[in-house]
């Protein structure tokens, strides 16, 4: 286990997410003490004195996100539970919706509680199948238990959940993107201001939270905020959901304590690299954030301000490990291509950048690459970067200047001569 | 009310404005494409990034708001070099060819471009590809490779003409903008205003299509005649500086398009399409010879049998023309009320499927200028005026009037600038001009006064109204 | 689509009052599960249903990559082949599964029984390479683990 456990703390069995399972293990008890004993604006300040970071991946802290909210200000309030989980490396959230389905429920009532909220959303992305089902069946267990509806826990406390699903596009994983999806429109993100705290679906304010941020609330209210801080960083209170993947010897969901060791993290609990191959890289959280060689990684601890002094960021948590072997070019260009892909095409320097920088390597990995094809690269990213609507023309830049920065060469070498150093391989080099 | 400053120099702004709008009401030009005054903010085309004093990133200016000591700039380094990379990333998969495009001359891109990049392609790769040529409605083209995806016509059908008619289909640099399939916008009274606002050359005009350069046609401000709203407008005709001598010299005297003529108390920024298509009503074939019982005779001599006529009455009833102009009816008041029994006639009336009215500019009565000749000559029953039995000369002016209702031993005179069956029947008749042929105002339904001016000259055998009146008059008096 | 009108209403219930709207992407989800796919007709009656203007739910049908108006093969085969599932094989697998059914991404063979496409993340990378079939999700597949799968999917 790497460091202390505050969600993944049960075995998962056939069926430890039904709802059985969960009040066997006091599942819904520290609602019931909320609605009975605390005022909605104490849940928020125990949210708050947590140090809660959100954990979609910009680690911006849920309470002041929550604070925004006024209470009593006549007019609904929304709650939606960001389960578009669709940044490339990125799975952690479906092991919650697949075996804590009920301690996001409980969350989001414990938030709908707080932020005086009468309908919650989950968002969940379309191509979910069994992720959907458990959460999907977990809410008709709920309903019957009367945890969701009108006088809840026997108090005035009324909430209704609905679960929205996707139908496939990776810019709907933005809060305000999401929200013009749940509208019924295209996924278009929007520009701020206005917040979404203020003004978010159908204009009305809305508190976008990631699954994993929310199912950390029941755990804050039933121990107090003092315990979450006790654990992880005096800068990075808690724990934050790994999903590793790649050229890992034992990739999936781990709860990684805030400060604990990189090195240990990949090399024992990951169990290090598939037979033969050794750590070239690691994209720390997501495709999004900038790549970091194995030299640089090996010495971080985990948490935001190790990863910021590194140059990246732990983002969505999402880690994938490079083995030694693998062309960068050839993986920048998957990383282009989904780009390309998926933007929304609503503004300017995104819709006409990323078709371009796709273009760009595209012709470069066909041996057609100009010397300043990596310039044009650097460029568009930069001029990208903080220029879209949502965080997309930011994110790419990343992906892109990430890899150029620090394998430049492998560039050079198939724009010179016409062909990859490393055979355009992405599966990675076994050693003897 | 707070201040901002702008490049250094303080600037009074409203409290509720954005950067945009106060730098705009304040002489300081910010480029835009997809914003408008009239539609909400889409912040899209990032064209509009200004820098706040001290940061090191630009922000998009039409969606931020004003803030008490706000320090922007519109022209720092960073902004520049951003506009350029936001003109290149706009021109990447634009076909820049303006040679061919209607809109060359008044392009938004073709003048940012200019002012703000004014370098070569940066590019190397191919441009995307998309429809040179689909029919977005049977009046408006739309060529998606000239469209910047601004989504200024997508928010007009939903937030002015509220027709929905289109939206952007697909997504990422294949996005198109489309109408909806059962093809509402040909149902949009108000459709062509997208070609006006679409600030490249996306969306153009089917009839105007390849019909003229812009620079060779100049506008003359007008009103549109097509109903009570009086909407002003530009008609566009040739420039006489390039009159042609040889091909076609027709088109020196023909309306090449109509636009709207911005104006905040009458019809905002826009205009129906009904007034897009006054060449269809003043290009009618022309009346341009009086007539004496159908027979052609010179203007003089039919000016003098209608003297004779109207001194000859003993109860003589005018209709006067609700297309007249404020000048035209005080004219007539003048000279000839004294003789006449007089009602205010609807010219024209609504045409079959046409919308008769609705929250934005379309009105219910189809003529430009009854507020005026109601003012002066009274109230008339809706519909065809009640002639009395009794009387024995009538005077229409202008078109509308059911000849075979008037008393059938009454003599006509008839002012009429179009060639129809009814001016032969006349006892008289003498041809005027139209609109287009000469100045004056109207007053619309809520009291507004609007000006026209004169876009061509018309013949010497064509009588003008108000004059006429005069002759009329000073005849009848002089006479013995 | 008349007769999951019924549906409809249930999943109206859990809305808020005035939430039509949102009622779109849930509706052409089941609409399609029912059809295969959506028809025209399909999206004459939801205007009619919801009130929300027709190049709303034209709009949302081009835009979100799930959402389809024509049919496809009875097995649709997703692969992804993005970063992770490409660091673990894709390209191969999906070059060989091309190979086998005779047909590019994008198309169905010519029996109708497989739609070929490739996906970009299915959110999956932990039991890299998936392959979604219809909604299932199979995991940590091999070329012989798909061998096996596209005989047993062949003969059902």
């Amino acid at each position: 286990m790497p460091g202390k456990q505050l969600l993944m703390t049960f075995p998962v069995t056939a069926t430890s997410h039904t709802l059985a399972d969960y009040v066997a293990r006091d599942g819904y008890a520290t609602l019931r003490r909320a609605l009975t004993t605390m005022k909605p604006e104490d849940v928020t300040r125990e949210v708050t004195a947590s140090g809660l970071l959100g954990h979609g991946g910009a680690a911006f802290p849920a309470g002041r996100k929550w604070g925004v909210v006024h209470l009593n200000d006549h007019q609904p309030h929304y709650l939606c539970a960001n389960a578009d989980e669709g940044e490339p490396g990125t799975f952690k959230d479906r092991w919650i919706l697949e075996h804590a389905p009920h301690l996001l429920l409980e969350s989001m009532l414990l938030a709908s509680y707080a932020l005086q909220v009468r309908n919650a959303f989950v968002y969940i992305r379309g191509e979910f199948d069994l992720p959907y089902r458990r959460l999907a069946a977990a809410v008709e267990e709920a309903y019957a238990a009367g945890h969701f509806g009108e006088r809840i826990m026997g108090t005035e406390f009324a909430c209704d959940v609905v679960i929205y699903r996707g139908a496939g596009s990776y810019v709907c994983g933005e809060a305000s993107g999401l929200l013009s999806s749940i509208e019924g429109k295209r996924g278009y993100p929007r520009n701020r201001p206005p917040r979404l705290t203020v003004q978010g679906l159908f204009k009305r304010p809305t508190v976008v939270n990631n699954v994993e941020t929310l199912a950390n609330i029941t755990g804050i209210i039933a121990h107090g905020a003092d315990a979450y801080k006790k654990v992880g960083t005096a800068k990075c209170p808690g724990t934050q959901l790994v999903s590793i993947s790649g050229h890992i010897a034992k990739p999936g969901v781990y709860e990684v304590e805030y400060g604990y060791p990189m090195a240990r993290f990949l090399h024992e609990d990951c169990g290090g690299m598939l037979p033969g191959m050794k750590l070239k890289c690691l994209v720390p959280g997501g495709i999004s954030t900038k790549v970091l060689t194995a030299a640089e990684v090996e010495p971080l601890t985990f948490d935001h301000q190790s990863f910021a002094a590194a140059g990246s960021s732990l983002g969505s948590g999402g880690m994938i490990a490079v083995a030694e072997g693998t062309c960068m070019v050839r993986l920048l260009q998957v990383m282009l291509r989904f780009y390309h892909h998926e933007s929304c095409g609503q503004c300017t320097p995104c819709r006409e950048g990323m078709g371009w920088m796709h273009r760009i390597i595209d012709r470069i990995v066909a041996g057609e690459g100009r010397p300043e094809d990596i310039d044009s690269l650097y460029r568009i990213s930069r001029l990208q970067d903080g220029m879209t609507i949502c965080g997309m023309g930011d994110a790419a830049g990343y992906a892109t200047i990430g890899i150029l920065n620090k394998y430049r060469g492998e560039f050079e070498h198939w724009i010179r001569d016409k062909r990859s150093l490393l055979a355009g391989n992405l599966e990675g080099a076994v050693h003897a | 009310m707070p201040e901002i400053f702008i490049n250094g120099q303080p600037v009074q702004a409203q409290a509720n404005q954005t950067v945009m709008q106060a730098a705009l009401a304040n002489g300081f030009f910010i480029p835009y494409f997809c914003w408008h005054p009239q539609l909400s903010i889409a912040g899209n085309c990032r064209i509009c990034t200004v820098q706040v004093e001290g940061r090191s990133w630009v922000e998009i200016a039409c969606n931020m708001p004003v803030t008490e000591g706000l320090h922007v700039l519109t022209d720092s380094e960073l902004v520049r070099e951003h506009r350029k990379a936001t003109m290149q990333f706009i021109t990447l998969n634009h076909p820049v060819d303006c040679g061919i495009c209607d809109k060359a001359g008044e392009c938004t891109l073709q003048d940012y471009h200019f002012a703000y990049n004014g370098s070569p392609s940066v590019s190397r790769e191919p441009k995307v590809r998309a429809t040179k040529y689909h029919d977005l409605s049977a009046r408006i083209m739309l060529d998606n490779e000239r469209c910047i995806l601004c989504s200024r016509c997508v928010r007009f059908t939903r937030e002015i003409s509220k027709s929905n008619a289109l939206g952007i289909k697909n997504r990422g640099d294949v996005s198109l903008v489309r109408a909806a399939e059962d093809a509402p916008l040909d149902a949009d009274p108000y459709s062509d205003n997208v070609i006006d606002i679409c600030p490249v050359g996306a969306l153009l005009s089917k009839p105007f299509l390849h019909k003229a350069r812009v620079w060779y046609l100049q506008p003359t401000p007008s009103v549109c005649p097509g109903c009570e709203r009086g909407c002003t407008v530009n008609i566009w005709h040739r420039k006489a500086e390039w009159r042609l001598r040889a091909l076609d010299p027709q088109q020196n005297t023909s309306i090449a398009r109509v636009t709207p003529l911005e104006n905040p108390a009458v019809n905002g920024p826009w205009i129906c399409n009904k007034g897009r298509d006054l060449a269809q009503v003043f290009e009618r074939p022309r009346a341009d010879h009086a007539m004496q019982k159908g027979k052609p005779v010179d203007l003089p001599v039919a000016i003098a049998a209608a003297r004779t006529l109207i001194d000859a009455a003993k109860h003589a009833v005018a209709l006067v023309s609700s297309w007249g102009s404020n000048e035209e009816l005080a004219a007539f008041k003048e000279a000839l009320a004294g003789r006449f029994t007089t009602f205010v006639k609807r010219d024209h009336e609504p045409l079959a499927g046409e919308r008769l009215h609705d929250d934005l500019l379309i009105r219910p009565d189809k003529n430009p200028n009854t507020a005026s000749a109601r003012a002066l000559f009274g109230e008339s029953s809706a519909g065809e005026p009640a002639v009395p039995a009794d009387t024995d000369l009538v005077l229409v002016w202008g078109e509308g009037c059911n000849f075979g209702r008037l008393p059938a031993k009454a003599k006509i005179i008839f002012l009429n600038a179009y060639l129809q069956p009814e001016n032969g029947h006349a006892d008289v008749f003498i041809p005027v001009s139209i609109q287009t042929e000469r100045a004056g105002h109207y007053t619309n339904f809520a009291g507004v006064v609007s000006g026209f001016e004169r876009c061509f000259a018309k013949k010497p055998t064509v009588a003008d109204a108000q004059n006429l009146f005069a002759a009329l008059a000073v005849e009848a008096t002089v006479a013995p | 689509m008349k007769h999951l009108i019924p549906e409809f209403e249930k999943l109206k219930a859990r809305f808020p009052a005035g939430f039509e709207s949102s009622l779109v992407l849930p509706c052409v989800r089941r609409i399609q599960e029912d059809r295969g796919f959506v028809a025209d007709a399909d999206i004459d009656g939801l205007v009619e249903y919801l009130g929300v203007p027709r190049i709303q739910i034209e709009e949302v049908l081009s835009y979100y990559t799930q959402f389809r108006r024509a049919a496809i093969g009875r097995w649709h085969l997703q692969a992804c082949r993005n970063v992770t599932c490409s660091m673990r094989s894709a390209e191969r697998l999906i070059d060989h599964l091309s190979q086998r059914l005779g047909v590019t991404p994008g198309q169905t063979t010519p029996d109708g029984v497989f739609t070929l496409s490739t996906a970009e993340c299915l959110g999956s990378c932990g039991t890299a390479p998936v392959l979604m079939v219809n909604d299932t999700y199979h995991e940590n597949m091999s070329i012989e683990k798909l061998d096996r799968l596209l005989d047993e999917l062949k003969g059902s």
